[in-house]
């Protein structure tokens, strides 16, 4: 039992050490991310177009693939409660709404968690063990800018529009589910959708995903800055990685979902 | 040009340095020499800024490094270069953008005086075709020899090795020794070469600096280690082993360590 609430507190303690790390973080990357922005050559150093390409264009078709899926599924879940009430024509609207508000963010920044935020960490922790880290800084090259605020910059861009372009294609599936399987006609279909859509759901998501992608980039780069030893550290740096990027993810939406409609 | 004064570290009980004193002198071979964990790695990283020490001071000129922090080292850094035991390059760069990395950062220099600068270190280290390569193209050694390339991309005042001949076959080893010689003789710069490897530093030191247990056992020009009748100086620069310096790394007693339950 000592050595369990011992435990418990040194736990709490790394926790409360990582959060305060990952503020200093957040707070030098944003304002490594103005010197940037304002130095014109630096800026065109800074690879963004290849980062948003990285992050963004080469996750779009798992993101799509998984949201048009998801959008299929939630329809069929739906349909078949609203069946016993005879309510298909709620169906529309409902599969925009949950998945605008809430599935959309959700799931891509999930996807993008595993997929991206891991790589940040493995590429990051890699030079770290490797001494890369340590040679930029010997260069008098902050890694910060060098590493970390083109990949937010980066994210900051990409995450926004693939949960966008991700709740659009899970509505589409649920759209093809619902008018070639349900019978439900496709000009009332999108009229259900756009009656009950409203500009809210859409940009609640977006500033959703604004915030998953500030989690993702911070932990990701936190956890590669931080690894110490060797490749076995790299690899559980990773899986923390993507762990706690899970796990902050989940209850910043339960929080935002709340502060929105709560 | 760099002096050390009292420099003691630890990490947790373990003392790795003791009290360090030498001055390695402007347009001079330093040559700082140990067994391995001896703490020549921790002495290094204090000399450059990556580590504080517990105690002691690091003079570069009259600047006191260990009082700077942050962008407050961006001067010194500046005017030094370092050689990484494994190179350190940055994988996702070309050995072109590697050692046009530090120039970009810190010169208004358009691309094209860049470019003439990459292909003048290239061809200080004889790898001037090897611009456009990755470094996981590289061989061990080609990799080290752009590293100095890169480290030398500012034309810094100072050099620091870190066991710069480690890994490397004979003659790529003698390449870069002679690369060492060539850099403080030719160019005057002050090198630092953190190494285990004697002949090495016998060759081309101006001085030598050994440490034992986290402290300086001896220091001299290469004639004057030698000429040292201190018996642990002795099997040091002649590898022998047997003599006062311990095979067994622990602290312990055998017998009682095996008697402990």
């Amino acid at each position: 039992m000592k050595n369990f609430v011992g435990y418990l507190g040194r736990a709490f303690i790394t926790f409360l050490q990582d959060l305060s790390s990952l503020y200093y973080l957040f707070r030098e990357t944003v304002f490594q991310s103005f010197v940037l922005i304002t130095d014109r050559k630096k800026l065109s150093q800074a690879r963004l177009l290849t980062q948003i390409d990285e992050i963004g264009t080469q996750s779009l078709p798992l993101v799509l693939a998984v949201a048009g899926l998801l959008g299929v599924a939630m329809t069929v879940l739906i349909s078949f409660q609203l069946k016993e009430v005879g309510g298909y024509s709620y169906i529309p609207g409902l599969v925009a709404v949950a998945i605008f508000r809430e599935m959309g963010p959700l799931i891509t920044a999930l996807i993008v968690a595993g997929r991206v935020g891991a790589a940040f960490t493995a590429r990051i922790g890699t030079m770290k063990v490797s001494e890369e880290i340590l040679a930029l800084e010997t260069m008098a090259i902050n890694p910060v800018r060098f590493l970390v605020v083109q990949r937010f910059i980066g994210l900051l861009f990409s995450l926004p529009a693939l949960t966008t372009l991700a709740s659009f294609m899970a509505v589409f599936g649920g759209f093809l589910f619902g008018s070639t399987r349900l019978g439900i006609r496709p000009d009332t279909y999108v009229r259900e959708t756009l009656d009950v859509l409203t500009f809210t759901d859409v940009y609640s998501g977006v500033i959703k995903a604004g915030v998953f992608a500030v989690v993702i980039v911070m932990v990701g780069c936190y956890r590669g800055l931080v690894v110490e030893g060797g490749a076995e550290e790299v690899g559980r740096a990773t899986m923390l990685s993507v762990v706690s990027s899970t796990l902050a993810i989940i209850v910043l939406d339960t929080v935002m979902t709340g502060a929105f409609y709560g | 040009m760099i002096r050390a004064h009292g420099i003691k570290k630890n990490y947790g009980v373990r003392t790795v340095l003791n009290g360090i004193d030498f001055v390695a002198e402007r347009k001079k071979i330093t040559y700082i020499l140990g067994s391995s964990g001896g703490g020549k790695s921790t002495l290094l990283k204090i000399l450059i800024g990556a580590l504080k020490p517990d105690d002691g001071q690091v003079f570069f000129h009259e600047m006191d490094i260990t009082k700077l922090r942050g962008t407050g080292l961006d001067p010194f850094r500046k005017k030094i270069g370092m050689l990484f035991q494994q190179g350190a390059l940055l994988n996702s760069l070309t050995v072109g953008e590697n050692i046009s990395l530090p120039i970009r950062e810190h010169t208004p220099l358009d691309d094209n005086i860049i470019k003439i600068m990459v292909k003048m270190k290239l061809e200080l280290v004889g790898l001037r075709d090897f611009e456009d390569l990755y470094p996981g193209q590289l061989s061990g050694g080609m990799q080290k020899r752009v590293a100095l390339a890169r480290a030398l991309a500012l034309d810094p005042e100072v050099v620091f090795f870190d066991e710069p001949t480690s890994g490397l076959d004979p003659i790529v080893s003698s390449v870069i020794t002679k690369l060492i010689s060539d850099l403080n003789r030719v160019l005057g710069i002050t090198c630092i070469v953190v190494t285990h490897a004697v002949e090495e530093a016998m060759k081309i030191a101006n001085k030598i600096v050994i440490l034992y247990k986290g402290m300086v056992l001896a220091e001299g020009t290469p004639a004057e280690i030698r000429g040292s009748s201190d018996p642990i100086v002795q099997q040091f620069i002649t590898g022998s082993p047997d003599g006062p310096i311990s095979f067994h790394a622990s602290s312990r007693d055998f017998r009682e360590d095996l008697l402990v339950e």
